[in-house]
């Protein structure tokens, strides 16, 4: 099985900065000549623009160009408040590595996709970025209930940490690869009556990390799964750059006419190297299976694990909780030990409960299941083992133990520099509270999940919904809403956002990342209180704005009274109006008239006047 | 007064009996800031290593202005939150409590996930990273997370909106909360206020409007909220609620800080006065006693 995660850097930056998926950016690398060059980008998507449109801009074209595409599809605005971002290629690889061992999951082999073939030959072009993870699945599959199911728990389990990725599954390496950059064009290839053959060519799939296409197509196009035998036939019109050739070879074959897989496939292999060189006829050989492609695990033996297995299975409710939590201590002491010794800690840790495998009984559907997994995740590098190990056992109250097990696994997935300083005799008191309260914040994620704790950060954005950010807790300066770092925004899915109904707003969040504070869009509404009260905002925000009754004298008036349920309140003081609106570049329009009023009973709301229909809607409540 | 000094000696035994869980916390008294407030409080501030209750006797909420769609009847009590001013007064003595507190963060345990952090976190100023929220989807967890907040003594301040909770858990908040020094600031709704509690102060919070001059709404700066506080006694009295002192406060809504009266500073006042009440205000049975300043 091949993963495939598309643009790779990017998707990489945004789990770390999730404020960055607020504006364009450019992943650059500079040359010796001083060029700056794109390696991987990503524009946010418009609301009227075709999903994953790339705006004219391909990996390799100089920044300056890919800006002046920018400025033309985007406007000025958006070429100021894009972020570039450096090139760092190891540790887009560290994480990959990172990720490849998380999917051990799936099955005990996972390797990142090599560039340099068996390690000897030079990569397949300049700069070549792994964006794969293969996995060998030829035993574990049936433990997941079949490849179909395999390949969509992959996309969608990925899809929770954030990734997204396509996966496909095939008799060898190289097929699957080419399947997983092409999982939209087999879904069409495999549709009946599909007119594919008529469609252009292209290279791989367009794909746009945070685009979503429509609900129904969407499961089909990220995960695709080759029948056994069937690749040659099945893979015949993707192109010839699914078999991973360089450039040249491609020119080479497309003076030749042939552009197509199949059209490679067809012909003659005998004069193949003295056409094309050893490149082509090895990566036919690794397409058919005549040759074999290893499949290499990063740095196998770098980070630690253990594991302990018993000789028959054992029932998980015959064994106390107490030596169930003991074993998993000791197998996080085995880890822990070299990394220690290094000076380092974990910040990422994996507990396998591996089911018992039953060589007949194909028809029990309980054996056709996977190692129940559980992920521990720390904010900082820790080598205490007490903790490590009450992590996992709040992971594991929470989890749905399997009935019987065989053994236990630990893994360690990633492991940072410990901080450890020498202790102050006078002071030390803040970075012990800070080390405390990181410890405090790992198990508070540790039982209600990692989005569920956050720090909040202020976001320079005028409308409310998209004024703050929940940003990961203990991130290092910078990191946050409060940097000064490029435009700033709130990841998906971390903060309420919503609309009035019938309103505008953008599904992906704030889209407006200007580095300086919209003036245009947070001013005073004309002839109001010009007092500022950007500071004042109610300590409730309701998720949706309200629909309400509201009674004005004056038109664009302050509020005289509302409707509580069945009766009308006064209103006693009313303070506005404050008039928010967003850009014209953020697609939908938000406009609206804020008003703070003070009810009878001496409570305070916040309410707001639809600017295009005079609706009058309940936003926040000064608790 | 015979049965106010007979339940602070009560309370006074109980402290002292538990001395032994008291050996490694610090239990000094934290100024809130308000100095109405420390007027009010029983021992003049915030005590590290308590809890202090809030009684919002405001609980519309946002349901009782507009209901979903959908949704005719009126709210129930469980849905319903705070909204008359105990969650601004609760943030604003959080931050000073973190204020005085090295490296100490504050926890906000939020169920319902309406809380807006934009509205308090200019009132941290620069110690806006530390503050930490927390959204457990379950009550249960929620109880948990209080308890594990306080537990650390890296923290502060831990604010959350619990709404009715058995007493053991609220002795276990107690407890740990002793343990650590941390200050636990819970906003509850006014449906508590006669559930029985181990806070160490319990302070009724109701929003006063602000005078109006004409019929008509004024267009008023609405920097300033004016809350009417009153110490509310515990279980020990009775059923009944019993209102100890109350008083008066303007919460400055952009800083978190006590705001003064327009008139404050031209002329001192010569006497300030301190309500006694001996029963719920709204049953009319209050008495003012003075005393000189």
């Amino acid at each position: 099985m091949t993963i495939w995660l598309p643009r790779w850097p990017v998707q990489r930056r945004f789990v770390e900065q999730p404020q960055w998926r607020a504006a364009p950016l450019f992943v650059c690398r500079q040359r010796r000549t001083g060029v700056m060059t794109v390696v991987s980008w990503w524009l946010p998507p418009l609301p009227d623009a075709p999903r994953g449109e790339a705006g004219g801009i391909v990996a390799g074209m100089p920044l300056a160009e890919a800006m002046e595409v920018l400025a033309r599809s985007r406007g000025v605005q958006a070429c100021r408040s894009a972020v570039i971002d450096p090139d760092d290629p190891a540790a887009d690889r560290e994480a990959l590595a990172v990720l490849a061992r998380w999917c051990r999951r799936f099955a005990p082999v996972a390797a990142v996709e090599h560039g340099a073939d068996d390690g000897r030959e030079p990569a397949r072009s300049e700069g070549f970025q792994p964006e794969c993870i293969q996995l060998d699945v030829g035993g574990t599959a049936g433990f997941f209930g079949g490849e179909e199911r395999l390949a969509r728990l992959a996309v969608w389990t990925l899809a929770g940490r954030g990734f997204h990725a396509r996966t496909a599954i095939a008799d060898t390496p190289a097929a699957a690869w080419a399947a997983a950059h092409h999982t939209s064009r087999l879904a069409e290839i495999r549709r009946p009556g599909s007119a594919v053959a008529s469609r252009p060519l292209g290279h791989a799939d367009e794909v746009c990390p945070g685009s979503r296409p429509p609900r129904a197509a969407r499961a089909a196009r990220r995960f695709a799964v080759v029948p056994t035998g069937e690749a040659a036939a099945l893979l015949a019109p993707l192109p010839a750059s699914a078999l991973r050739l360089d450039s040249a070879d491609l020119q080479r074959l497309a003076e030749l006419g042939i552009d197509t897989l199949g059209g490679v496939l067809r012909l003659p292999r005998k004069e193949l190297a003295a056409r094309f060189g050893a490149t082509l006829p090895r990566r036919l050989a690794e397409f058919s299976g005549a040759r074999a492609e290893p499949l290499a695990p990063p740095e196998a033996d770098a980070l630690p694990q253990a594991r302990h297995a018993w000789e028959a299975p054992v029932l998980l409710r015959d064994m106390p909780r107490d030596i169930l939590e003991r074993i998993v201590e000791r197998l996080v002491a085995t880890c822990v030990a070299p990394l220690a010794a290094a000076g380092h800690g974990i910040t990422a840790l994996q507990v396998r409960l591996e089911r018992p495998r039953w060589n007949g009984g194909a028809g029990d559907a309980a054996m056709a299941e996977g190692p129940t997994v559980i992920d521990v995740g720390l904010y900082r590098p820790s080598a205490a083992v007490a903790h490590l190990t009450d992590l996992v056992s709040l992971r594991m109250a929470r989890a749905v133990l399997p009935r019987e097990i065989d053994a236990i696994a630990v893994e360690v997935l990633a492991a940072g520099q410990a901080t450890t300083r020498q202790r102050l005799l006078f002071g030390g008191v803040a970075e012990a509270s800070q080390a405390q309260v990181g410890m405090l914040l790992d198990r508070l994620s540790g039982r209600l999940g990692r989005r569920a704790v956050f720090a909040p950060r202020i976001v320079a954005d005028a409308q409310p919904e998209h004024a703050w950010m929940a940003a990961p807790p203990l991130a290092p300066a910078g990191a946050g809403g409060g940097s000064e770092r490029g435009p700033r925004g709130a990841p998906s899915g971390t903060v309420r956002r919503g609309a009035a109904p019938g309103e505008g707003s953008s599904p992906h969040g704030p889209v407006n990342g200007s580095r300086r504070a919209p003036r245009r869009e947070h001013r005073p509404a004309p002839g109001a209180d010009r007092k500022p009260a950007a500071q004042r905002r109610p300590t409730w925000l309701l998720p949706r704005p309200r629909r309400l009754e509201v009674v004005s004298v004056v038109p664009d008036g302050p509020p005289v009274r509302l409707r509580r349920q069945t009766r009308w309140t006064g209103v006693v003081h009313a303070q506005g109006a404050e008039r928010i609106e967003t850009a014209w570049w953020r697609g939908a329009c938000v406009r609206r008239d804020y008003w703070i009023v003070e009810m009878e009973s001496g409570e305070r709301f916040w309410i707001f006047r639809r600017l295009p229909d005079g609706a009058w809607f309940l936003h926040g409540v000064f608790a | 007064l015979a049965s106010q000094g007979i339940g602070q000696g009560i309370s006074q035994g109980i402290s002292q009996g538990q001395g032994a869980h008291d050996a490694t916390a610090r239990r000094e008294t934290v100024p809130t800031g308000f100095a109405t407030l420390d007027r009010l409080l029983p021992a003049g501030g915030v005590r590290r290593g308590g809890l202090v209750e809030w009684i919002d006797l405001v609980e519309s909420g946002c349901e009782a202005v507009a209901p979903p769609a959908g949704r005719s009847r009126p709210a129930t009590a469980s849905s319903c939150l705070p909204a008359g001013g105990a969650t601004a007064l609760a943030f604003a003595v959080a931050c000073r409590i973190a204020e005085r507190s090295e490296g100490g963060a504050i926890v906000v345990v939020d169920r319902s996930g309406w809380f807006h952090p934009p509205a308090v976190l200019p009132w941290l100023g620069d110690r806006r990273g530390s503050l930490y929220v927390a959204r457990p989807a379950r009550e249960a967890d929620e109880v948990w997370a209080i308890d594990q907040a306080l537990r650390c003594p890296g923290v502060a301040a831990v604010i959350g909106w619990p709404g009715r909770v058995h007493s053991t858990a609220l002795r276990r908040w107690q407890l740990a909360a002793r343990t650590t020094g941390v200050v636990g600031l819970f906003v509850r709704p006014s449906y508590t206020r006669r559930d029985p509690t181990w806070a160490e102060a319990r302070v009724a919070v109701k929003p006063v409007p602000l005078p109006v001059h004409a019929a008509m709404p004024r267009q008023t700066d609405l920097a300033v909220r004016r809350l009417h506080l009153s110490l509310v006694g515990g279980p020990w009295c009775g059923d009944e609620t019993v209102v100890e002192k109350s008083a008066e406060l303007l919460l400055d809504m952009c800083r978190g800080h006590e705001s003064r009266p327009p008139n404050a500073g031209a002329r001192r006042p010569a006497r300030a006065c301190v309500q006694a009440h001996e029963d719920l205000p709204e049953q009319g049975k209050e008495r003012v006693s003075c005393r000189a300043s």
